[in-house]
C-alpha cells in the first residue's frame, strides 16, 4: 500500500496583477499513515497553502496531490466533500465552532453529513466530548468556554469522524503556553493511538513535539526529517522581517 | 442530512432571530391577508346576488311589451299562445301589472307594500303558497273581482293576523282578502318578500286605468335552458312585431350570469394587484436570504470543511426561504379569516345583513401554496450563491 498522502511536484500560483506569488513550488513528499508531522515555515512561507491542499479544501494549480492513492485532482465537488467528510478531521487556529449550536451538536456536525442516525450520533459527539475532557459541558455553548476549551471541542469535531487524517493549523496560536501545552499532549496522545496526525505551526518549540519536520520556505520544502535533528531548527537564510501584510 | 432535519435546523434558524424573520415575512403577510380578504368580499358579493337573484325567479323569463317601432301589438292570448306552442321549453306564464302606490288599511297608507295583478297560475309559477283560505282564480280573472291575496307581513302587521276576510284599499278601490301566503323569508324590514298584495292582472290593470298588460312573467322547465327560452320567445315575438325594439326580453339567469361575471373579472385585478404584493414579498425573502448568506459564510465554510455537499447547504437555504414564506402564509391566512368575519360584522351593520366576506377553501390554499413557493423561487438565487462558495475563501471570511 501506498503512502497516505502523496505530493508529486504540488504547485499553487496566484496571480496578482502581473506577479506571481508562488504559495508552493514544486512541493513533493510522502506522508505515511501513523505519523505525526509538523509542517513550520515563517509567515507567507506556504503552510497553510499545503495544509488546504492535503485537506482538499483547495486544489494545485499543477502537480499531482494522492490521498490514500487517489488523485484528488480528478475528483467533482461532490467527491471532495465526501473525502473531506470522511478521511479528514480539521483543527482551525480560530476554532471555527458554529456559535449558536451547543457542543454536542457541534461536535456531531460531520456524522450528520455522513447521514449516521440521530441517537448513534449523539452518542458519538458525547464520547469524543468525554475523550477531550468536556464531558460534563455538553449543553453548553461554544462562547460560554475558554479558548483551551474550545479548542478541545474542535478536535473533538476533528476525531469524531474517525479520519484518516488529523489536519490541525495553527491550534494553539490563539492559546496561552499552559493551554497550548494541554492541546499538543492531546495531539501526542491522538498519534500515540496511532492516529496520522499533520500540525502546521511557525513556532520551533511546538514543532519539536512531532517526529518528523518539513520546514518550507517560499513555497518549497527546505527540510524533511527527524525533528530532533539539529538541521531541523536551522533556516536556510534569515528572512527579511516583516513581511506580514500581503 | 435528511429533509426533516433540514426542516428542523430552518425552523432554528428563524426562531433564532424572531423581529427580522417576522419583518421578512411582512410582505408576504400583507399579500397573503389582502388575497383572502379580497376573494372572501368576492365570493361573499357573489352568494348575495346569487340569493337575491333567487328570490326573484332564476327560472323565469321577464317579457316586456312596449311596441316601439310597429303598429302590431300582442294579445294575452297571443302570449299564452307561445308558451303552449314551445311548451317542451317553457312552462307557465302569468301576466304581471304592477299597481303604484301602496295599500291602505283603515286610514294608515303602506307605500311599501308592492301590489302586483297575475294570473292564476302566478303564486304557484313564484312558488308562493298559501297559508289560508284561497289563492286568485280563473273566474277571479274574468269577472274581474275586486278580491286579493296578502303576504304573511301584511297580514300580520295590519290585521294582526286576522286578514281573512277584511278588506284592504288598493287606489281608492275596495278589495277582499281572500288569502294569506306562507312566510317566505326571515326579513322584518318593510318592503321584504313578504310585504304583497296579488290580485287578478285583468282588475289590476283596469285599476291602472290602462286596459293592456306590458308585463309578462315566462317559466321554463329547465333552469340551464334559459337562453334557449329566450330565443324561443324572441323568435315568436318578432314574428309577431318584426322589429326587435317592439319587446325585450330578460333572463334573469342571464343578467346573473353577467354580472358574476363583471364581479369576477373585478375581483380578479383586485386580486392580482394584492398578488404583487406577494411577489414584492418574495423579493424581499430573496433580500434577507442574500444578506444572511453574506453573515453566513463563514458558517457554510465550516460546514462545507466538514462535508456539507453543495446539495445540502442549497437545500438548507432553499428549506429556509420556504419555511420562512409559508409561515408568512400561514400567519397572512390566519390574519385573512380574522379581517373577514371583522368586514362581515361591519357591512352586516352598516349595508346589509346579508352580505358576508367569505373566504374560500380555494384561496387559502393557493395562498399558502403561492407563498411557499415564492419562498422556494426566490430562495433559491441566494441559496446558489451559498452553495457555490468556495470552502476556503468561506473559511477566510471575516
Ligand atoms: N487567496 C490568495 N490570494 C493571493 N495570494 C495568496 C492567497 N492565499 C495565500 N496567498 C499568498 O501565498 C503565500 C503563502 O500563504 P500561506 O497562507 O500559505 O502562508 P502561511 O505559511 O500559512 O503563513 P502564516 O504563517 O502567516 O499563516 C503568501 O505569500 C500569501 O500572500
Ligand atoms: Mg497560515
Amino acid at each position: 500500500m501506498g503512502a497516505l498522502i502523496e505530493f508529486q511536484e504540488v504547485c499553487k500560483y496566484y496571480y496578482m496583477g502581473d506577479t506571481t506569488v508562488k504559495a508552493a513550488d514544486h512541493i513533493s513528499m510522502k506522508i505515511e499513515r501513523g505519523e505525526f508531522v509538523a509542517i513550520v515555515g515563517q509567515s507567507g512561507s506556504g503552510k497553510s497553502t499545503c495544509m488546504n491542499i492535503i485537506g482538499c479544501l483547495d486544489v494545485p494549480t499543477a502537480g499531482t496531490y494522492l490521498l490514500g492513492g487517489r488523485d484528488v485532482g480528478k475528483m467533482n465537488k461532490n467527491e471532495l466533500a465526501e473525502i473531506r467528510n470522511e478521511m479528514l478531521g480539521f483543527i482551525f487556529q480560530q476554532y471555527n465552532l458554529l456559535p449558536r449550536l451547543d457542543l454536542i451538536e457541534n461536535v456531531e456536525i460531520p456524522l450528520m453529513y455522513k447521514g449516521v442516525p440521530k441517537a448513534e450520533r449523539r452518542k458519538r459527539a458525547q464520547e469524543v466530548l468525554e475523550q477531550v475532557g468536556l464531558g460534563d459541558k455538553l449543553k453548553s455553548k461554544p462562547n460560554e468556554l475558554s479558548g483551551g476549551q474550545q479548542q478541545r471541542v474542535s478536535i473533538a469535531r476533528a476525531l469524531v469522524g474517525k479520519p484518516a487524517v488529523i489536519l490541525a493549523d495553527e491550534p494553539t496560536g490563539a492559546l496561552d503556553s499552559h493551554t497550548s501545552r494541554e492541546v499538543l499532549s492531546i495531539l501526542q496522545q491522538l498519534h500515540r493511538d496511532g492516529n496520522t496526525v499533520v500540525l502546521i505551526t511557525h513556532d520551533n518549540s511546538i514543532a519539536m513535539r512531532a517526529e518528523r519536520i518539513i520546514r518550507l520556505e517560499d513555497g518549497q520544502v527546505v527540510y524533511d526529517g527527524d525533528s530532533k535533528s539539529p538541521d531541523a531548527l536551522v533556516q536556510a537564510h534569515i528572512p527579511e522581517d516583516e513581511e506580514e501584510e500581503k | 442530512m435528511s429533509y426533516f432535519e433540514t426542516l428542523t435546523l430552518a425552523l432554528r434558524n428563524i426562531s433564532g432571530s424572531k423581529m427580522r424573520s417576522f419583518l421578512t415575512m411582512l410582505g408576504i403577510i400583507i399579500g397573503v391577508t389582502a388575497v383572502i380578504v379580497i376573494v372572501g368580499l368576492g365570493n361573499g358579493m357573489e352568494n348575495y346576488m346569487r340569493e337575491s337573484f333567487a328570490s326573484l325567479g332564476s327560472n323565469s323569463l321577464n317579457v316586456i311589451i312596449n311596441g316601439r317601432g310597429s303598429a302590431r301589438s300582442v294579445s294575452i292570448d297571443d302570449m299564452y299562445e307561445v308558451v303552449a306552442k314551445h311548451s317542451d321549453v317553457l312552462e307557465q306564464i302569468s301576466p304581471v301589472a304592477s299597481v303604484s302606490g301602496g295599500i291602505k288599511t283603515g286610514n294608515e297608507a303602506h307605500r311599501s307594500t308592492s301590489v302586483t295583478g297575475v294570473s292564476e297560475d302566478y303564486l304557484d309559477m313564484k312558488d308562493f303558497h298559501i297559508a289560508a283560505g284561497r289563492g286568485i282564480s280563473y273566474m277571479d280573472i274574468e269577472d274581474r273581482k275586486h278580491v286579493c291575496v296578502i303576504g304573511d307581513f301584511v297580514n300580520d302587521q295590519y290585521y294582526e293576523g286576522h286578514g281573512l276576510g277584511d278588506t284592504v284599499r288598493i287606489r281608492g278601490a275596495k278589495f277582499t282578502i281572500v288569502g294569506i301566503l306562507e312566510s317566505e323569508t326571515e326579513d322584518t324590514y318593510v318592503g321584504n318578500t313578504d310585504d304583497v298584495v296579488f290580485m287578478p292582472y285583468s282588475t289590476a290593470s283596469r285599476v291602472n286605468g290602462y286596459g293592456t298588460i306590458y308585463n309578462y312573467n315566462i317559466t321554463m322547465h329547465d333552469e340551464s335552458q334559459a337562453a334557449l327560452a329566450k330565443q324561443v320567445i324572441e323568435d315568436a315575438l318578432f314574428e309577431i312585431f318584426a322589429d326587435s325594439d317592439a319587446y325585450n326580453v330578460i333572463s334573469m339567469t342571464e343578467i346573473l350570469d353577467f354580472m358574476t361575471t363583471m364581479l369576477n373579472v373585478v375581483i380578479t385585478v383586485l386580486a392580482i394587484i394584492a398578488a404583487i404584493s406577494l411577489l414584492v414579498g418574495g423579493v424581499g425573502i430573496m433580500n434577507i436570504m442574500l444578506v444572511s448568506v453574506t453573515e453566513r459564510t463563514r458558517e457554510i465554510g465550516i460546514r462545507k470543511a466538514l462535508g456539507a455537499k453543495e446539495s445540502v447547504i442549497m437545500r438548507q437555504f432553499v428549506m429556509e426561504a420556504a419555511v420562512t414564506s409559508a409561515l408568512g402564509g400561514t400567519i397572512g391566512i390566519l390574519l385573512g379569516y380574522m379581517l373577514s368575519s371583522v368586514a362581515t360584522k361591519i357591512i352586516q351593520i352598516a349595508l346589509d345583513p346579508m352580505l358576508a366576506v367569505t373566504p374560500s377553501w380555494d384561496s387559502v390554499l393557493m395562498a399558502f401554496g403561492v407563498s411557499a413557493g415564492i419562498g422556494v423561487l426566490f430562495g433559491y438565487l441566494p441559496a446558489r450563491k451559498a452553495a457555490r462558495l468556495n470552502p476556503i475563501d468561506a473559511l477566510r471570511y471575516e
